[in-house]
């Protein structure tokens, strides 16, 4: 898959569309780095509907909780039962194997409003220019 | 209002290293270098170094110096051989915990306390109150010149630069040389691994710290420095105990001299011994997902009965560990209890609070 491809939000949350109308979600880099080991996650069952920038689940850090947001609207069809039993997986790779959920998009339109890689990569430098001040 | 966070002597090194800084007790620290469970395995399995120099280090002096320190502490002090140093606490007239500190005696009437970063002109204030005017009780605090590296770790001993400290025992302390550094060197620790606490002039930080880096000795944060005391069923001030609660109900009977010699704090806790505590601080170990984290709820049957002090993820068990206080009735070994994880009932027990002993099987535990 080509981070390229993938839709960004500012909670650094990522979706992947996929073909009908799917959408595999994940954390991205930025994310994992600031919370540090990562050693529990809460995500929606599958069958869950999630709505766009709602609350969807938890992450866990040895030393921080944190909220996922859902990047788009729609049904929980998977979740990534990997990366429950080993959550250190999106730590050492956010964008692949640390993938969260799949989701089914009741509104694809709604990607529209999230930010492309570009867009988010100028977001996250911007970020860590204000950290280092 | 700005307020300047204190940097320690080793604040520049730690920046190179990349580490991750945070407000701690109102200094600037690292939380982490790399991995808060990288630090954690390196102290667990090797050797480990912390800068902890945020801790206070008050020196006492003068020909009452033990007879003071004998009055304050919940241990007599003049009791110590020279060379050697304790645990103990620094009560209120009540019996609440002011906090917990290592005294060490280095001469006759010489003494060091170590204690935590929070609240010490309070601390200070305190000490100053009970010593008054008295030309024989010299309280200095000698924290700003000096800096402390704690180098913790199973590996510890085989480290060339302290092959001259290894005959010391436990909690035992003495003035040496550690690579043509002078230094005050302790053989204590707050991990629940063998190690050495170690005090240099501040001028001296940057070498210290590198004779240790050479080695290989792996730098760690304020993140490991929890989760490792924490496995190893030790206290927070701040946390697990403060000025609201008293060493029984904090499960810390072992730093109290109750049998002979007088303190202050020691005739409110003779009462509270007699009259028996309500509460105790205890262990749990989740058993339902989730991780319990300070300041939870802790529920019975459906009702609050106490709030989680400490808790997280023990990384040497792979479990979901915590402390909390809970009604004495509750509180024994193998009681089931819930914690609230937002708003959600997560199943938990009541286990012994030492979760990792050092030396022992400690695999992770069946749930």
């Amino acid at each position: 898959m080509n981070r390229k491809e993938y839709k960004y939000t500012v909670e650094h949350e990522w979706i992947c569309p996929e073909s009908g109308n799917k959408g595999k979600v994940g954390l991205a880099d930025y994310a994992q780095s600031q919370l540090g080991d990562i050693v529990f996650l809460d995500l929606p069952a599958p069958g869950t509907q999630v709505k766009q920038g709602k609350k969807m689940g938890e992450v866990e850090s040895v030393k921080a909780v944190s909220d996922i947001f859902a990047p788009a609207s729609g049904q929980v069809v998977e979740i990534n039962q990997t990366v429950i039993d080993e959550p250190g997986l999106v730590n050492k790779d956010p964008y692949g194997a640390g993938w969260l959920v799949r989701l089914e998009l009741s509104k694809p339109s709604e990607l529209d409003a999230l930010m492309d890689s570009d867009e988010y990569d100028k977001f996250v430098a911007a970020l860590s220019e204000k950290e280092s001040e | 209002m700005i307020e300047l966070l204190k940097k320690t002597p080793l604040n520049k090194v730690h920046h190179e290293l990349g580490a991750r800084m945070i407000d701690f007790a109102g200094w600037q620290l690292p939380v982490w270098y790399t991995s808060i469970l990288e630090e954690h395995r390196a102290v667990r399995s090797g050797a480990g170094m912390f800068d902890v120099s945020d801790m206070g280090r008050v020196w006492i002096t003068g020909r009452k110096a033990g007879a003071f320190l004998d009055r304050l502490l919940t241990k007599r002090a003049s009791r110590l051989e020279i060379g050697y140093s304790q645990l103990c606490l620094l009560c209120l007239e009540d019996g609440g915990i002011l906090d917990d500190l290592l005294a060490y005696r280095v001469g006759t009437d010489q003494y060091l306390i170590v204690w935590n970063a929070g609240g010490i002109e309070q601390k200070l204030g305190w000490l100053q109150r009970w010593a008054g005017a008295d030309p024989d009780i010299v309280i200095q605090d000698k924290s700003a010149g000096t800096v402390m590296v704690a180098v913790q770790g199973p590996a510890v001993c085989q480290l060339q630069n302290l092959k001259g400290v290894r005959h010391l025992p436990r909690f035992g302390q003495a003035r040496t040389r550690i690579e043509d550094v002078e230094v005050l060197v302790a053989r204590t620790g707050y991990t629940g691994e063998d190690g050495f606490e170690i005090i240099a002039d501040a001028t001296n930080a940057l070498q210290l710290w590198e004779s240790f880096m050479k080695q290989g000795v792996k730098p760690c944060g304020l993140g490991a420095r929890d989760s490792l005391r924490l496995e190893a069923g030790m206290l927070l001030y701040g946390q697990d105990m403060d000025k609201s609660t008293n060493p029984f109900e904090a499960g810390l009977a072992w730093l109290v001299e109750m049998e002979d010699g007088d303190f202050i704090g020691k005739s409110a806790l003779l009462e509270i011994r007699r009259r028996g505590v309500n509460r105790k601080h205890i262990g749990f170990q989740m058993t339902g997902p989730g991780i319990a984290r300070s300041g939870y709820k802790i529920v019975k049957c459906g009702q609050e009965v106490g709030k989680v002090t400490s808790g997280g993820y023990a990384p040497t068990l792979n479990v979901n560990v915590g402390f909390g206080y809970i009604p004495i009735e509750l509180a024994t070994i193998g009681t089931e209890i819930e914690i609230m994880i937002r708003n959600k009932p997560m199943t938990a027990r009541v286990v012994n609070r030492q979760f990792y002993k050092r030396g022992a099987q400690n695999e992770p535990q069946g749930i």
